[in-house]
Order: structure tokens, then C-alpha cells, then sequence
């Protein structure tokens, strides 16, 4: 069923093949705009295991300057910057380079920041303090939206999610996932072969503001369905669980 | 008792010393203003008898002699340095056949060397007479007094007090939370005056102190943000490296603390802005369809805890929230529901109900009984479960959006059971929606 095309364009599960297909994600180029350098230096790390060019600037000054001579695929833009409101080069960026994606960072998370943000051409908006496996998962969002030209697959050998349908299938066989068992599997593929701690993975099922810290217990319980039924419908168990700490999707077992 | 009351009685009180006090002092003015009048007359008399004796013709049946006794006395028996004197008391009146009172003057003359006494008298009203006089007076005064106390107490507080009736309004609807300084009206009573600055002073002083305190909690707050980020992040690239078994029980209990304080800042945070008022209603939004929202998201967790969900969800119900607020309102109350069901290894299987009406939200779940008072839970960091997992601040946020909003809320818990309602309108209370709901979810309880 899967076609050569769906293949191409998924390119997510691929990386162990270091084929063009790939080439997608890994080379995506993201300028990181952040005043704080162990933040910066912490998301750099992160996506550059990911096979991600990172660059990083301090001041909306020196933001200005990477942006006239090189063109990102991602921006992440700190709101508060010692010269001046990030918002101000959303603007310049949305009229300038409009390819770019723009993810706001920001430690206000006021309502109205959101709003401007999201207004003003950002694409989506993350608070600090988060999971480095969300940045990421929020990445990939933006970026399947804008530039993968509607085909909205993520694939890993032979497990591909519809991220328009909220379908999921290992090979032909549908897999009857909740809501939330979905938006766990996409997860994990994004962030394949990496720990995913159960904070990460309730914060990034059940957002911020509930009091569920009780909610790790869900968290095993979606990832337990989950591996039964993918074990079910025919494909590996990818997911292992990581002593103490969580879980992880492992690309190299099986297959 | 109102100022103006209690100023009315003082007043009265005072009055009626002083009118009493009043009376008497009329009263002998009066007697010895009659007195004196009456002895000048006779004295008068009494001259005009010596000048007739002196001139020698005879005026025994004079008129003036009617009521006189003239008698020759001798030198030694006049009294020295006194030239008349007076008595009176009662005495029978022959006239009038009565006992009256009676004014006698005697005064000593020495007429063409020879000493006369001459002795004049005199019936007058009785003082005892002057007393009902006295006292009829005194009431009428007493009377018209009191009617205009009365009254002057019930329109003069009007003009006098309505710069402190201003002010009193202005200060009950004071907030330290407010934007602009408070305005007090202009005065010319020097009293309200002092009072108003003051008073100015002093919630000038408590809106700063508020605003610099709400600074320095949003400014700690926003550069918390920043290291914990950082720290969350060092963890997620830690937990990648190659780490021992007890390395990993140790970050996992390190993220577990830094997952706690993340979340007591978010909520923290986000009762800072509820209070700031950051959430603006626009428009009524429709509860019903959030709701329904909400217990979707919220279906998965239900059946993982094998819960039986009942709802009676009205269609359009409109209530003036922030959409975000009804979301986090409705988030943590069915959160909450299910995260303090009972235990499924209890034995009893678990419920939660939820009944939206357009009075109110009642939700219902079954649970063990709580630690603490239940209208504690509102309270930020009680928890009715000491060893729980939770932060004990979810209802803490509920509490202040229906504060917020003017919702009432309201917990119950009778034997095994926990019932907590937000009435949206102030004639509906939580309270009665606790009691009529009561009973059909008792009823649930037991099927």
C-alpha cells in the first residue's frame, strides 16, 4: 500500500539509510534566537543529534545580520530579548523570509503574547520550561505543515501515521488508536531512539495547566495499549521502557 | 445604631438635664423678680406714708392707709443699719376668706424727731402657683425641640455627612488591585478632609506596595523560567548519555521535583494573572459545548479507571468566561473528579456525574474521605490527600475564576461522596445547587 512517493516525502523514519530522502530533516537549518546561551546550548545539542544545523544569536541585532546572509528553515525566537521584544522581528522575518518557520519562545506565556504572536505570522508557541523532545515535536509540526505540501505521513518502516486523518496503520492494517494513543505514537517517532521521560510525555499529552502530576499512571497505561496494539496489528515493538526513567522508540531493534 | 441616631439620643439626653436644670432657674427668676417688684411697690407705699405723716394733716382714711400699720416706736428699738426689711409667707386673706400669701414691708422712718415704724402688706400668687406655669412652658419648649431634633437629625446628616457617606462608598469599592489611585470627592469639613488624606495616603501606599510586590512575583516568576528550562533541558541530553541504573533513578527523581516545581510556578503564575485580571470576557461563551469537549479529552482516563460517567449537559448554556478560564474551570474540576475517584481496588466501582444546567455546574465523583475540611481544598496547597501526588492548587484556580467571574462554589462530601457546584448567577448559590443535587446523586450511588 505504501507508496513510493508516501516514502519520499515521509523521510522521518529513515535514518538509518542516509539516502536524499532523508535529507528533509536532516538537513534542516534552524537559527536559534535566545539571550540565554545554556538554553541555546541545550537546544542546540539536542537538534543537533537530530542531524540539524544549528545556529545561535544573542540580540535581535545579531538576528538581523544571520538573517541577510543565510536563510533558515526554522526560526526560534525568544520573546524577550535585552535589545527589544522578539515581535518585532516576527514582522521583519514574515515580510522578509517567508519560507521560515517561526516558533516563539517565551517565558511570559501571558495570553497576549500568544495572541500578538501567533498573529503576527508566528507558527506556533512554546513556554519555557520545556521538554527539549516537545521543541522538537513542535518543529516537525510546523515544518510537516508548511513544507511537505499537504502529504501529511509520517512514516517509520512499517508503521506511518496520517497527521490529517489521525489514522495510523502498520503496513495495511489500520490501527484503532485513541486521540491521545496518536498523538503518543507521533511523538515517539519524532523523537525516535530518544528517552522520553514521563514528564516529558504527560506534558506533552495533557498540556501545562492541570495539577496531573498523578497522570504518569496514564502515561503508562496509553503506552502499554499502545504497544499491544501495534504488537497486535502485526509490527515491532519499538518502544521499550528506559529503567526508572521512561520510555523510548527504538529504531535499531527488530526490523 | 447609625452616627446620626446615636448623636439624636446624646443630644435628647442632654436636653432634657438642661430643660430640667432650665426650669428651676425660671422658676425662682420668676418668684424673685415677683418678690423684689412687689417689695419695691411697698417701699414706694410706704415713703409716700412718711411724707403724709410728715406733713402733718390727717390721711388715716387715706386709701393708701388700707393695708398700712403706722405705729411710733421708740429710738432704741430701731434696728441699726437697716431701714426696711421684708417677710412673707402664708397669712389669712380676710378679703377673700382664704390662706394666701402674703408680702409684708416694714420700713423705720424718723419724722420730725419722732421714729415711726410703717408696715405695708400685700396678697401674691403663691410661687407653688408659678410651677405648673413653669413646667406647662418647659414642654411646649421640650416638644418643639424634639420634633425638630427629629427631623434636623433626619435631613442634616444628609448635607453634613454626605462627603463621609462619598468617601465610605468610594473605599468599599477600593482594590488594592485597581489601576488608578482612588478619588475621593472635595470637602469643606476640615475633619473629612484630614480623613480623605489619609485615606488617600494610605491606599495610595497599599495600591503600591501591592503593584511592586505583583512586579517582583511576575519578574521572579518570568527569570525562574529561564533555569528551569535550562535544567529540564540538561536532564533530557543527561538522560541520553550512557548512565547506571541508580544515575537514572536519580535523574528521574530530580526531574520528578523539577517537574513539581514547574508545575507550582505555571499555576502560581497563572493565579497571579487571574487576579490581574488578564482574561477579559468579550462575549458569552457556550459552557455546554466546552464541556462536552473537555469530558472527550477527559474519556480515555475515565475508562482507564473503569469509572461509570453519568451527564445531564443542557444545550446552550452561555455564561460571560474567558474561553480559556471555562476550559481550565471545567479541566481541573473533571481532572480533579477522576484523579480522587475512588479506588478501583477498593472494590467499589468508581463514578463521576456532571450536570450542567444554567444555573450551574454540579460534578459529582465518589472518593474517600477527605483529610481536611472540604472548603479548605479551595485553599492554595491543601491537599485532601497529604501523600498525593497532586499540588493541592487546582481548586485553588477554580476558586479564584469563579471569584473572578462572580460564580459561587461550593464542595460537599457526605459518605462517600463528593459534590462540588459553581452557580452562575448570584441567585442560584452553590449552596443550593449542593442541596437539590444531593439527592439524585445519592441515588446514583446506590443503583
Amino acid at each position: 500500500m505504501r507508496s513510493a512517493a508516501a516514502a519520499a516525502a515521509d523521510g522521518a523514519g529513515r535514518d538509518e539509510f542516509p539516502s536524499g530522502f532523508c535529507a528533509n530533516f536532516a538537513l534542516m537549518k534552524v537559527l536559534i534566537i535566545e539571550d540565554n546561551q545554556e538554553l541555546a546550548r541545550n537546544i542546540r545539542d539536542f537538534l543537533g543529534r537530530e542531524g540539524y544545523i544549528c545556529e545561535s544569536c544573542e540580540t535581535l541585532e545579531g538576528a538581523r545580520e544571520k538573517l541577510n546572509l543565510f536563510r533558515y528553515d526554522c526560526i526560534l525566537l525568544d520573546i524577550g530579548l535585552p535589545d527589544g521584544s522578539g515581535i518585532g522581528l516576527l514582522q521583519l522575518i514574515r515580510t522578509e523570509f517567508k519560507d521560515s518557520n517561526v516558533l516563539i519562545i517565551s517565558a511570559k506565556n501571558a495570553l497576549d503574547d500568544k495572541i500578538i504572536g501567533l498573529e503576527k505570522g508566528a507558527d506556533d508557541y512554546i513556554t519555557k520550561p520545556f521538554h527539549l523532545a516537545e521543541l522538537h515535536a513542535r518543529i516537525r509540526a510546523v515544518y510537516r505543515r508548511k513544507n511537505l505540501g499537504g502529504t501529511n505521513i509520517v512514516a517509520f518502516n512499517e508503521i506511518s501515521l496520517n497527521t490529517d486523518t489521525f489514522e495510523a496503520r502498520v503496513r495495511e492494517n489500520l490501527l484503532e488508536t485513541t486521540p491521545k494513543e496518536f498523538d503518543l505514537l507521533l511523538y515517539f517517532i519524532v523523537n525516535k531512539n530518544r528517552v522520553l521521560s514521563r514528564q516529558a510525555i504527560a506534558a506533552h499529552l495533557w498540556g501545562d495547566y492541570t495539577d496531573n502530576l498523578a497522570n504518569f499512571d496514564f502515561v503508562y497505561q496509553h503506552v502499554k495499549n499502545l504497544r499491544r496494539k501495534i504488537s497486535n496489528a502485526g509490527g515491532t515493538d519499538y518502544i521499550s521502557t528506559v529503567y526508572g526513567l521512561g520510555y523510548k522508540f527504538n529504531s535499531h531493534q527488530g526490523a | 445604631m447609625k452616627l446620626t441616631t446615636k448623636f439624636t439620643l446624646w443630644y435628647l439626653a442632654i436636653m432634657l438635664v438642661v430643660l430640667l436644670i432650665g426650669g428651676y432657674i425660671v422658676y425662682y427668676e420668676i418668684q424673685d423678680k415677683i418678690s423684689s417688684v412687689e417689695v419695691a411697690r411697698h417701699q414706694r407705699l410706704n415713703d409716700l406714708i412718711a411724707e403724709q405723716i410728715r406733713s402733718g394733716r390727717d390721711y388715716s382714711n387715706h386709701p393708701t392707709r388700707k393695708r398700712a400699720t403706722v405705729a411710733r416706736i421708740p429710738a432704741d428699738s430701731v434696728p441699726k443699719g437697716v431701714s426696711s426689711y421684708y417677710t412673707r409667707g402664708i397669712d389669712w386673706n380676710p378679703e377673700f376668706q382664704a390662706n394666701e400669701y402674703r408680702l409684708m414691708v416694714t420700713s423705720f422712718y424718723p419724722i420730725n424727731g419722732k421714729y415711726y415704724r410703717i408696715t405695708t402688706y400685700s396678697f401674691i400668687p403663691s410661687f407653688y402657683q408659678l410651677v405648673p406655669g413653669v413646667v406647662n412652658s418647659f414642654k411646649w419648649i421640650l416638644l418643639l425641640l424634639l420634633v425638630l431634633v427629629i427631623v434636623s437629625a433626619g435631613l442634616i446628616p444628609k448635607y453634613i455627612l454626605a462627603p463621609f457617606q462619598r468617601t465610605l462608598k468610594v473605599i468599599q469599592s477600593f482594590d488594592v488591585k485597581q489601576q488608578s489611585a482612588m478619588r475621593l470627592a472635595e470637602t469643606r469639613t476640615s475633619e473629612f478632609r484630614e480623613l480623605n488624606v489619609f485615606l488617600q495616603k494610605m491606599t495610595e501606599k497599599a495600591r503600591e506596595d501591592y503593584q511592586s510586590l505583583k512586579e517582583f512575583t511576575e519578574n521572579a516568576s518570568h527569570e525562574l523560567q529561564t533555569p528551569t528550562a535550562i535544567i529540564r533541558g540538561k536532564l533530557d541530553l543527561l538522560m541520553e548519555s550512557e548512565i547506571r541504573d541508580e544515575q537514572a533513578v536519580l535523574i528521574a527523581e530530580t526531574q520528578n521535583a523539577l517537574e513539581r516545581l514547574s508545575r507550582i510556578h505555571a499555576s502560581l503564575t497563572l493565579l497571579t494573572k487571574l487576579e490581574n485580571q488578564e482574561y477579559a470576557v468579550t462575549s458569552p461563551v457556550c459552557i455546554s459545548a466546552l464541556a462536552r469537549t473537555a469530558l472527550n479529552s477527559f474519556e480515555e482516563l475515565i475508562q482507564m479507571k473503569s469509572l461509570r460517567l453519568d451527564t445531564r449537559i443542557e444545550e446552550k448554556v452561555y455564561v460571560s468566561l474567558h474561553p480559556a478560564l471555562a476550559d481550565l474551570l471545567l479541566t481541573n474540576l473533571i481532572s480533579n473528579a477522576i484523579r480522587h475517584n475512588a479506588d478501583p481496588s477498593g472494590g467499589s466501582a468508581g463514578w463521576i456525574s456532571v450536570v450542567l444546567t444554567n444555573g450551574g455546574l454540579v460534578i459529582g465523583n465518589s472518593g474517600r474521605e477527605p483529610q481536611v475540611p472540604v472548603m479548605e481544598l479551595f485553599q492554595r496547597f491543601k491537599k485532601g490527600d497529604p501523600g498525593g501526588d497532586s499540588i493541592g492548587i487546582g481548586l485553588a484556580i477554580v476558586r479564584q475564576i469563579c471569584d473572578l467571574s462572580h460564580f459561587t462554589v461550593g464542595y460537599q462530601y457526605t459518605t462517600g461522596m463528593h459534590v462540588v457546584a459553581v452557580a452562575w448567577t448570584a441567585r442560584m448559590t452553590a449552596s443550593n445547587l449542593l442541596q437539590n443535587s444531593s439527592l439524585p446523586l445519592r441515588e446514583q450511588l446506590q443503583p
